[in-house]
């Protein structure tokens, strides 16, 4: 503990150093933003900096994106209050409740909740990422590749417990998103996979023209065939504050989504769009007065934002300290750093501590930096919305392009981007969830290798996964996960409030 | 308005029918950009941006870099072989350049370009991989190891960058003089082949010298030899495979390559160049930082280095063969 605190005073130092406290602010700031931007989220916000790092110090460059990330999850919650506009994946929990807070003219309340509960999941999550990232890290040279492959598959079978909505459709974006992973040599043989003799694609696809174009494109796509939402209203800072009794309200929701979403970013294969989800599912299942959500229940605001915040921090344990990407947000993250040198894995925060420490640091005076930018100042991000889309959207379609460009200078990717920008608009006009073709993109190598790595080193043999302590608890657990979702109240339960709130008009 | 344009027009049909002769004698007359065929930040990223700076201070033009990875450097290494050989578009190859077209040979597939599609400009570093064991293993040197190894025949097993990569060949160069078998468990790169050896997850891996030097030094690794010539100036202690008696060598190695056409005297200009930059004091702390050992050839002597290289490395992709079919 003692030497917890010196190693965070350490971070202190080099987080509070001019030049790191002025990147921290500006990614705070492009977060922010990129939340409050519809089909600008995270992602491509981070995708669109990452060349831009390239000149940076590493603890600037992971700073900076770091901000961009909690960041837009601080954001993404306005756009959904005020017109029902989700900023960001994650978001769309918010735009239930939020927007019907305010339709009852307590639009402020619900800015305010959502602020709050992010800087006290925030905060809490950093905590959590700085007791636990450094025992994990000295536990994580213990991960071989069947611990891996285990890992990643209680992750998959988390996923699918979670996710409400169609399963038939989830089971086939998540298929999509496998096959795309297939792309590209085989890393066992050496014999190309789906390539048709394009160089580029031996090495696979990159996640981030694909979650660009999925996500990105596909939402300007969409925005520019829907009707123009209603400007909204700058809300003063005195409606801001919300009652006792709405503060009240929220405590519980706030302290359960940010253990729930911390939990669930630190498990590779579920994210921050996830955790909102489980959130609101959770909140309303647990309420008195059920009946309240949807009519703008304060508590369907302040569970979700809350996760969502909590489950960003808590991505970063494993990243830093396994240096797995649990979501396509760290998978960028990684490549930053990788820039200069540093792989994030075991080594990292013992080799690198100002980096590790710095960047907590970091985060702290993140949280406290987005709760006085999202209070004040929300009338100021909000009069952003009224750029005219015909200005902002194509502005937003030529840094898309030339961010996925930039990755790594290549013509294809810029096709493949295009392509899946295509695809996501036609399957989300189905009614698809396109989060699964993501994780599936990004899943799928991981778990191949490793669990093919785990057979070459048994020869074959599939008891490795049992005779190995680890990897047997995370398949136990994950079969008990199975059991559970056999269960078919719960599975009724959840596509029950799915329909209920309406969530595929959001969708 | 009409007469600028004809103006433009002629002044275009001036310049590009002077074209060529005017084009070498004033090489390099505008920026001469330099293709790393892997991500920024690995060995070809680190030798390749202070051989940009030293060359940008002696052509006395900008040298650009640009990062064109993917498929192990083969999207990179095919884009400079098809680019107009004018001395403007110039690569810095790793070792592994020789490595893909033999593979692409094995798997039938379309290559990607050829070995001599290129001229050699000059080698500028060079760094033998050295092997290493997890100190669980029982066994203080090459002797124990292989009567181990000898032993337990297809049970140990190595971690390497990637199939047919860069830690891959010397491991199959080393197990197939010795006749041994042992299982390979391919990883995604150099640092992740290293982490699975630290957490004894393998047995062995063969590492460059840079990665393993602390982890050697902290007890973590144990080195038994040397794929190099002679030993390595920062393992004194730890013996070639040649003093042991076996032919193998095996070196990871950046140079300078320009496109096969690119005109004589261009080249001429760039290996001077080279010549300088490899004395560059700038040149030299860099490549210290980055734990890479300058190992300067000139064209001529590099050519014989590379094609005895490429030889040695095809060989090898033959004997391993395509993987599955040796199960």
């Amino acid at each position: 503990m003692v030497e917890t605190f010196h190693n965070l005073l350490l971070g202190f130092t080099v987080a509070l150093q001019p030049q790191v406290l002025i990147y921290a602010f500006i990614g705070c700031i492009v977060g922010t933003l990129v939340g409050m931007l519809p089909g600008v989220g995270p992602l491509a916000g981070i995708s669109m900096l990452l060349p831009a790092t390239f000149g940076l110090d590493p603890i600037i460059a992971m700073v900076l994106l770091a901000g961009v990330y909690y960041g837009a999850m601080y954001g993404g919650s306005t756009t959904s209050i005020l017109i029902r506009l989700p900023g960001e994946a994650a978001s769309v929990m918010t735009c239930i409740d939020g927007y019907a807070m305010t339709q009852r003219g307590r639009a402020g309340p619900a800015l305010a909740i959502a602020a709050i509960g992010s800087f006290i999941a925030g905060t809490l999550g950093v905590i959590g990422l700085m007791l636990l990232a450094p025992t994990l890290a000295n536990f994580a040279l213990r991960f071989g590749p069947p611990e891996y492959a285990a890992l990643l598959l209680l992750g998959l079978l988390m996923l699918a417990y979670m996710t409400g909505g169609s399963m038939p459709k989830t089971l086939a974006m998540a298929g999509l998103g496998l096959l795309l992973g297939m792309i590209g040599i085989d890393a066992m043989s050496g014999y190309t996979r789906f390539s048709f003799d394009v160089v580029e694609l031996a090495d696979g696809i990159g996640i981030v023209p694909v979650a660009v174009g999925l996500f990105g494109i596909s939402e300007i796509l969409l925005t520019a065939s829907q009707a123009l939402p209603e400007l909204p209203k700058n809300p003063a800072l005195r409606e801001l504050m919300p009652s006792g009794e709405e503060l009240r309200r929220s405590i519980g929701p706030i302290a359960r989504g940010s253990l729930l979403g911390f939990m669930i970013g630190i498990i590779p294969g579920s994210a921050h769009i996830i955790s909102s989800f489980v959130s609101y599912g959770i909140e309303r299942r647990i309420s008195k007065t059920p009946e309240r959500f949807g009519n703008g229940a304060i508590e369907g605001v302040a569970g979700p934002e809350s996760a969502n915040n909590a489950a960003a921090t808590g991505a970063f344990i494993p990243m830093m300290a396994l240096g797995i990407p649990t979501s396509p947000v760290t998978a960028v993250m990684i490549a930053a750093v990788m820039v200069h040198g540093i792989s994030p894995g075991p080594m990292l925060i013992a080799e690198q501590p100002n980096l590790f420490w710095g960047f907590v640091a970091s985060m702290y005076v993140g949280n406290v930096v987005l709760l006085i930018l999202n209070l004040p100042m929300v009338g100021l991000f909000v009069s952003l919305l009224r750029i005219p889309y015909a200005y902002l959207y194509p502005c937003i379609l030529a840094f898309c392009i030339l961010g996925c460009y930039s990755v790594s200078n290549s013509v294809v990717d810029v096709w493949i981007m295009l392509a899946m920008g295509a695809v996501g608009y036609t399957l989300r006009k189905l009614n698809f969830d396109l989060a699964p073709v993501a994780l599936g993109l990004v899943l799928a190598p991981m778990l191949e290798l490793s669990l093919r790595q785990s057979l070459a080193m048994s020869a074959g043999h599939y008891a490795i996964f049992l005779e190995r302590p680890i990897a047997a608890t995370m398949l136990g657990l994950g079969s008990i996960m199975l059991l559970f979702s056999l269960k078919p109240f719960f599975s009724k339960a959840h596509s029950d409030w799915r329909a209920k709130v309406g969530l595929d008009e959001v969708n | 308005m009409k007469s600028h344009a004809i103006a433009l027009w002629l002044g275009i049909l001036m310049s590009s029918s002077s074209g060529l002769v005017v084009a070498q004698e004033n090489y390099p007359a505008r920026a001469v950009t330099l293709v790393i065929p892997f991500p920024p930040g690995g060995v070809a990223d680190t030798t390749g941006r202070p051989t940009g700076m030293a060359l940008e201070k002696i052509l006395k033009q900008p040298v650009a870099l640009v990062n064109r990875p993917g498929a192990g450097g083969a999207v990179g290494n095919a884009a400079v072989a098809n680019a107009k050989p004018d001395g403007y578009t110039l690569l810095l190859a790793l070792s592994s350049i020789s490595v893909i077209p033999a593979a692409d040979a094995l798997f039938d597939r379309k290559p990607a370009y050829a070995i001599d599609q290129f001229a050699p400009i000059a080698l500028l570093s060079a760094d033998p991989t050295i092997l290493v064991s997890h100190p669980s293993l029982p066994v203080k040197n090459l002797k124990e190891l292989l009567a181990l190894a000898r032993e337990k025949q297809g049970q140990m097993s190595y971690s390497s960058s990637g199939v047919y990569g860069a830690l891959h060949m010397p491991m199959e160069m080393f197990l197939h003089h010795y006749k041994l078998r042992m299982r390979h468990v391919p990883t995604t790169g150099g640092g992740p082949a290293l982490t699975a050896l630290l957490g004894g997850h393998v047995e062995l891996t063969g590492g460059g010298p840079a990665a393993i030097s602390a982890h050697v030094k902290s007890g973590k690794l144990r080195p038994h030899v040397s794929w190099g010539a002679s030993r390595h100036v920062n393992f004194p202690d730890v013996p070639t495979f040649k003093e042991q008696g076996a032919d193998i060598e095996y070196y990871i190695w950046a140079a300078l390559l320009a496109p096969r056409a690119t005109p004589a005297p261009i080249q001429k200009t760039l290996r001077d160049a080279v010549r300088r930059a490899v004395a560059d004091p700038d040149f030299k702390n860099a490549m210290a930082r980055v734990n890479s050992p300058i190992q300067y050839m000139d064209a001529p002597e590099f050519a014989s280095y590379w094609e005895a290289d490429a030889r040695r490395l095809a060989a090898m992709v033959k004997i391993v063969g395509k993987v599955e079919a040796k199960k």
